[in-house]
């Protein structure tokens, strides 16, 4: 099963290589971060964990401790080797995890947001990246907007940052207005806006069940209900009347809740359409031009049948891209996590569809 | 079915494993508490290396807000997912009937020169004591 030849050398062979979503990349150490860190913070900073709901079991998958020594998702050669060569990826989307967001002091926040960006440019966009495989997000601390919005102002143009990512983990949902200086700077830079969850609950964002879970399995089940807030909230503001080139990405906060969320919406515009009038279209309309999907953790119901309707019920050869989610403990793997799938339909999950995303060759 | 010599007894203290490619198969074999028991190398949910996991015990069925430890040593972790295996038996706990990995025979026998019989490398250069019984895995 493993590939072994080195990266597709030519511009069709790439062509053809899946595009993982959501690839996690770590500095080797906290002083290394800390190195992109100015004064006051570098001494304030002390690593990002996000406290609370660690996994019992393991956080990463054992097997992606790099030889060499480092956390899992460090080391470029190891990296490459498991995953990049191991599957033929064409692209790995970087995601860093800053956990910025949970921070009272939202200068604190901000500043954590830039040193990842910097750190992130520095070696994985540049350093470790001869070929180009790797692409990057723009880490933002949401809880200040016009800050988002200068850094992401500060890394436009550059050839590897493809989105501007931040963590589900809020005060409020993400549809609201004083997040627009964030949403207005992704349009008019051409970058798609990422959520991955992370800091859901934690410091002074909320929790989106009712109050605190027990469990890290409650917890982390329920991680789609902060997704799903959030997309109500995007498509009954009107963002995208607002910002018409403007998209978002749901990183790792489930699939198969799409459908039946869409259909409950759509039957409530119907009645309650007057409260929202500046929607042009049902809400459900809005989804090819504005919304994407990452598949892990895909759900998969006992019967694989069932999840193919689903996929057609939610138009998933336009809204869902394929996503491991390296080096975690539930990455989904490229060749097992999906049920067969028509040749057409798996082309565009595992590479058209990211591709058009997120402008890539 | 073939015998593979896996190795001496001696060297393989309850606790330990070791994962051997027979026949373009990668098995593992534990020594469980003082039984030998062997496992394919590959998780059945999504092909992922499982004997690489932790070897733990686990928490039994219980009341509600009860926690029953137990079954140290005996249980493997798949070390993507975390699925729990029962590595005396191959199932799973979640779904012992339906979600199993293939498991081998192993057996310990005694040293008659089957070291030598089996070009087993890492037996062939240890020397031959008399008081060692060997490890058989019968894949």
């Amino acid at each position: 099963m493993a590939m072994t030849q080195a990266r597709p050398a030519n511009a069709t062979a790439a062509r053809q290589g899946l595009v993982d979503c959501d690839v996690h990349v770590f500095p080797r150490s906290t002083d290394e971060l800390k190195e992109y860190l100015p004064m006051p913070w570098r001494d304030r900073y002390s690593g990002g964990g996000r406290g609370f709901f660690g996994n019992p079991v393991h956080g990463s998958r054992l097997d992606s401790k790099p030889p060499a020594g480092g956390p899992p998702g460090s080391d470029p050669d190891f990296l490459r080797r498991q995953l990049v060569d191991e599957y033929g990826h064409a692209y790995c989307i970087l995601l860093p995890r800053a956990f910025c967001n949970l921070h009272p002091d939202p200068d604190f926040g901000t500043a954590i947001a830039a040193a990842y960006n910097d750190w992130l440019a520095d070696t994985w966009l540049s350093k470790y990246n001869h070929d180009g495989v790797f692409k990057g997000s723009i880490t933002v601390n949401t809880q200040d907007p016009p800050a988002a919005a200068r850094e992401i102002a500060r890394w436009a143009g550059h050839p590897h940052f493809v989105q501007v990512m931040t963590d589900s983990g809020a005060r409020a949902p993400f549809g609201q207005r004083q997040y627009y200086p964030i949403y207005e700077a992704c349009e008019r830079h051409g970058l798609r806006f990422a959520i991955h969850p992370g800091t859901d609950g934690m410091g002074i964002n909320v929790q989106p069940s009712p109050g605190y879970p027990t469990h890290y399995i409650e917890w982390h089940t329920c991680l789609s209900l902060a997704f799903q807030a959030h997309l109500v909230s995007f498509l009954t503001e009107g963002v995208f009347e607002r910002f018409p080139g403007f998209g978002i990405t749901l990183t790792e906060g489930g699939v198969s809740w799409l459908p039946a969320l869409l259909w409950r919406l759509d039957a409530e515009w119907k009645a309650l359409r007057s409260e929202v009038p500046w929607l042009t279209r049902a809400p459900s309309a809005y989804l090819r031009d504005h919304v994407r999907l990452s598949s892990q953790p895909l759900e998969n119901p006992d019967n694989p049948k069932q999840l193919l309707q689903i996929f057609e019920m939610m138009d998933a050869a336009h809204t869902l891209m394929f996503a491991s989610d390296y080096p975690h403990w539930d990455f989904d793997s490229p060749t097992h996590a999906f049920p067969k799938l028509p040749e057409d339909l798996h082309r565009r999950i595992f590479s058209e569809t990211a591709r058009e995303w997120y402008g890539l060759a | 079915m073939a015998r593979h010599v896996v190795g001496r007894v001696s060297e393989f203290p309850p606790g330990a494993r070791k994962i051997v490619e027979v026949e373009g198969r990668s098995i593992g074999v534990f020594n469980v508490n003082g039984a030998f028991h062997a496992l394919r190398n590959s998780c059945p949910h999504q092909a992922a290396p499982l004997c690489l996991g932790a070897i733990k015990g686990m928490t039994l069925p219980s009341k509600p807000g009860e926690y029953i430890w137990a079954r140290e040593g005996e249980i493997l972790r798949c070390p993507w997912h975390g699925w729990e295996f029962d590595l005396t038996t191959g199932r799973s706990i979640f779904n012992p009937h339906k979600m199993r990995v293939r498991t081998y025979a192993v057996t310990v026998e005694p040293d008659g020169g089957a070291a030598q019989e089996e070009e087993d490398e890492a037996v062939e250069t240890f020397p031959v004591t008399v008081e060692d019984g060997l490890v058989i895995l019968h894949a």
